[in-house]
């Protein structure tokens, strides 16, 4: 009796005590320790902006630069139009969250087609912020106004060795803070479309649940819950 | 598999209004963004400016778990697991901006005022 029930919880639901601890189950718990890694990996990429773009607070020679003055451009148009393309990537990331969150609840109900409908309108939205990154590092990188400097040195654009509008700790940041979180909405993108794949082949209809759907979806919150911080770091303050 | 269903089902159950409140949560997220690019225009750069949008980030994050994250129908023990943590770190960042004054002030404020100090240092040798 004993032999069996060890034999039950080991190779079913992975718990010794017979309840799964939380009323959560073990890949949504593990998913929760995951997120919370990650978040202190992006606590610390943000602690640091934070400590470097203090410190600078006193320096007239590189100023940091104002938001402003670096993210002011709009697809099509040569406008002055400071944080108008950000908002709209931080748009499309929110609603990419809601399609994902109906995705989950339909797939309480375990309505099939719905949660195809949603997971797919959830991977247009990570495409389309990736794409609108894409365009931001591009203008980033090749510049608006190229800097002389006293010794005749033309700086245009930035890279990780250079920065025409300020202090290039500035352009390091930038990359490392909105790279780290490109590359985790692109491994989000990815497991959407693995999900997707799966779920029109039925294999979560044959399983009896949608946990999978719930599991990539607190994946794809935490990624924007990150770019709510990133915005309000980087852009705003 | 009928193990597996059986601990999917342990889960506690979301509200029958789900849907209602998925839609609620996303025009609160949109308000309190266009708040904040309100203020970004309505405002001039400040400290208090930057704390306004801290705390809006909170607030945002905040809707995101609880509601996006299903943790306001979770076991509070399981949130605090989670929130816990993330308080540490605003202590953390705490202790940077506090270290980063005082790299500011010795690095860039002492750079500034240098030559004065050498300047006293002569007179005093004279």
């Amino acid at each position: 009796m004993a032999n069996s029930a060890t034999l039950t919880t080991d190779t079913k639901t992975q718990w010794g005590g017979g309840k799964s601890p939380f009323s959560i189950s073990y890949g949504k718990l593990m998913m929760w320790i995951f997120l919370l890694s990650d978040a202190f990996t992006f606590s610390s990429l943000l602690v640091s902006y934070g400590f470097v773009r203090y410190s600078f607070s006193g320096n007239v020679e590189t100023p940091w630069p104002s938001p402003d003055m670096v993210f002011n451009h709009f697809p099509f148009t040569d406008a002055h139009l400071p944080l108008m393309f950000v908002s709209l990537m931080t748009f499309i990331l929110i609603f990419s969250s809601v399609t994902m969150v109906l995705a989950v609840e339909a797939g309480h109900r375990m309505a099939k087609n719905e949660v195809v409908k949603y997971m797919i309108l959830t991977i247009i939205g990570g495409a389309a912020f990736l794409g609108c990154q894409a365009w931001e590092w591009a203008h980033f990188i090749h510049g608006a106004n190229p800097k002389t400097l006293a010794d005749g040195t033309v700086i245009a654009g930035a890279n990780l060795f250079q920065n025409e509008y300020g202090p290039v700790a500035f352009a390091d940041l930038f990359f490392i803070v909105t790279g780290f979180h490109g590359v985790h909405v692109f491994s989000g993108v990815v497991l959407n479309i693995v999900v997707l794949l799966q779920t029109m082949n039925g294999t979560f209809e044959k399983r009896g649940h949608y946990e999978m759907v719930e599991k990539v979806g607190l994946y794809w919150h935490f990624v924007d819950l990150v770019w709510v911080f990133v915005f309000t770091f980087y852009y705003l303050i | 598999m009928s193990a597996h269903t059986a601990e999917h089902l342990e889960h506690t159950e979301s509200p029958s209004d789900m849907k209602a409140q998925i839609w609620k949560t996303f025009w609160i997220l949109l308000a309190f963004t266009l708040v904040d690019i309100a203020l970004y225009f309505v405002l001039s750069p400040s400290m208090f400016r930057n704390w306004v949008f801290i705390i809006l980030g909170v607030v945002k994050a905040f809707f995101i778990v609880s509601i996006f994250m299903h943790m306001k129908f979770e076991r509070k023990f399981l949130a605090w697991m989670i929130v816990l943590p993330m308080i540490l770190v605003v202590y953390l960042i705490t202790l940077m901006v506090t270290e980063a004054k005082y790299v500011d002030d010795h690095v860039n404020k002492d750079s500034v005022a240098k030559p004065a100090t050498e300047q006293v240092d002569d007179k005093h040798a004279h």
